[in-house]
């Protein structure tokens, strides 16, 4: 996958360049690219686009602390997401309570195969995959700056492009519940652990948007010593 | 419809500057040290986009209307719609997860496409549409949020899922669903900034 020769770097003498998330026009950074100053201040000077009025940054403002906050909450509601139950069924005036992983069992003993490793995916495998990544990715921009720079970058796309696939099972939930509805003969109650679970989703995505992927190619020590 | 020969082009996942080169339709210029994809070549028209879009609202309308699921139990048969489902969550007591689903599953790809005719009809006339700077915001975070495909494939295994209880017949929503999906992947493949090319 050698890059197009299409897109061609431009030379390193140019002043520090910006490009506009919104509408993709580049801008020179009137604010400087001190990396360090504006990671230390949130309330800076802002600069907006001259083309569409965007927000511009030189790195997303207090990008490792509010990813790490994310991370660390979406870890945290991780364990009742998992320990109380999903979802309950009444069959004939039997309550049964499931949880995650007690569904993905249930479906493998059914003999679908195929849809329990689908459901593991989507409910087991993205969240710690992302909870995982996020950790290592906030981590190492500060500890580790030069070790596997392209590695993470695409870790980092990775997660970005599976992220929301975990809202599956929440889905399957909702819709199981709306439709099971036969009063005391058969019926499905979302648990406990659908709002955590879902909690959980909506905090990994909000910890990849909140990190900055330019932060895997800073060299922050190179930077002070310069 | 194209990016500026020699324009610069700045790679939204590392920052790194590059000159725009024109590319050839089915070719995609990618960073040279991040290895994201900067752009692509020729993606049709704002006329083909619109009428995409255009697709994709009437099949999305139908879809919120008709039954996703049926479920037959002895006789006794259940059917919902995805506003259907929606407002169970919230009579059962779970209005986060009535919200999440609304916002995420309606509201979200409903943005995404009113917002994408808003500004299309106009462009495609000729004209700048007003708030247009705040239109094309709004689309980048409507198209964060919208998961109708991850709804789509829940309503799937849901299917499947009751279909070891009852009888259980997919309905004309999951199959607009379905085809809701496919016409976002491609009117989301055209990308956002390009938009901003018609305005000189």
């Amino acid at each position: 996958m050698s890059p197009d020769e299409s897109g061609t770097p431009v030379a390193a003498d140019l002043p520090p360049l910006l490009g506009c998330e919104s509408c993709g026009l580049v801008s020179e950074d009137v604010l400087g690219a001190d990396i360090e100053r504006a990671a230390a201040s949130p309330r800076r000077r802002v600069q907006k686009c001259s083309r569409c009025g965007h927000v511009l940054h030189a790195r997303k403002p207090m990008s490792v602390q509010r990813t790490w906050a994310c991370v660390v909450a979406a870890a945290v509601l991780y364990v009742p997401a998992n320990v109380l139950p999903i979802m309950t069924t009444v069959q004939a005036l039997q309550h049964e309570d499931h949880t995650l992983i007690g569904g993905i069992l249930e479906l493998w003993g059914e003999g679908s195969w195929g849809l329990s490793i689908i459901v593991f995916i989507a409910s087991i495998a993205v969240p710690v995959l992302k909870i995982g990544v996020l950790g290592l990715l906030a981590w190492t921009s500060r500890h580790r700056p030069a070790w596997r720079r392209l590695e993470r970058a695409k870790l980092y796309r990775l997660i970005e492009a599976v992220g929301h696939w975990s809202m599956l099972d929440v889905y399957v939930v909702v819709l199981l519940a709306a439709t099971i509805r036969f009063g005391p003969l058969a019926g499905v109650q979302a648990g406990p652990a659908l709002l955590a679970f879902a909690a959980v989703v909506v905090l990994t995505m909000l910890a990849t948007y909140a990190f900055d992927p330019k932060l895997i190619w800073d060299d922050p020590h190179a930077r002070r010593t310069a | 419809m194209s990016r500026e020969r020699d324009s610069l082009v700045v790679c939204g996942q590392c920052g790194k500057a590059h000159r725009w080169r024109p590319l050839a339709p089915t070719s995609v210029a990618r960073c040279t040290r991040c290895e994201a994809i900067l752009g692509r070549g020729h993606r049709g028209t704002i006329q083909s986009l619109l009428s995409l879009t255009i697709t994709a609202t009437v099949i999305f309308l139908i879809a919120l209307a008709s039954d996703v699921l049926t479920l037959d139990m002895r006789g006794v048969a259940r059917s919902t719609t995805l506003p259907g489902a929606i407002s169970a969550m919230w009579e059962e007591g779970q209005q986060a997860i009535a919200v999440l689903t609304a916002i995420t599953a309606l509201i979200a790809p409903a943005l995404f496409l009113g917002l994408r005719l808003y500004v299309l009809v106009p462009l495609a006339a000729g004209r700048l549409p007003r708030g247009f700077a705040a239109c094309v915001r709004l689309l980048h975070l409507a198209g964060r949020w919208n998961m109708v495909e991850v709804f789509t494939i829940g309503a799937l295994l849901s299917l499947v899922r009751l279909s070891s209880l009852a009888d259980a017949v997919p309905g004309p929503g999951l199959f607009g669903l379905g085809a809701v999906m496919i016409l976002f992947a491609g009117i989301e493949s055209a990308g956002l900034k390009h938009l901003w090319w018609q305005v000189r």
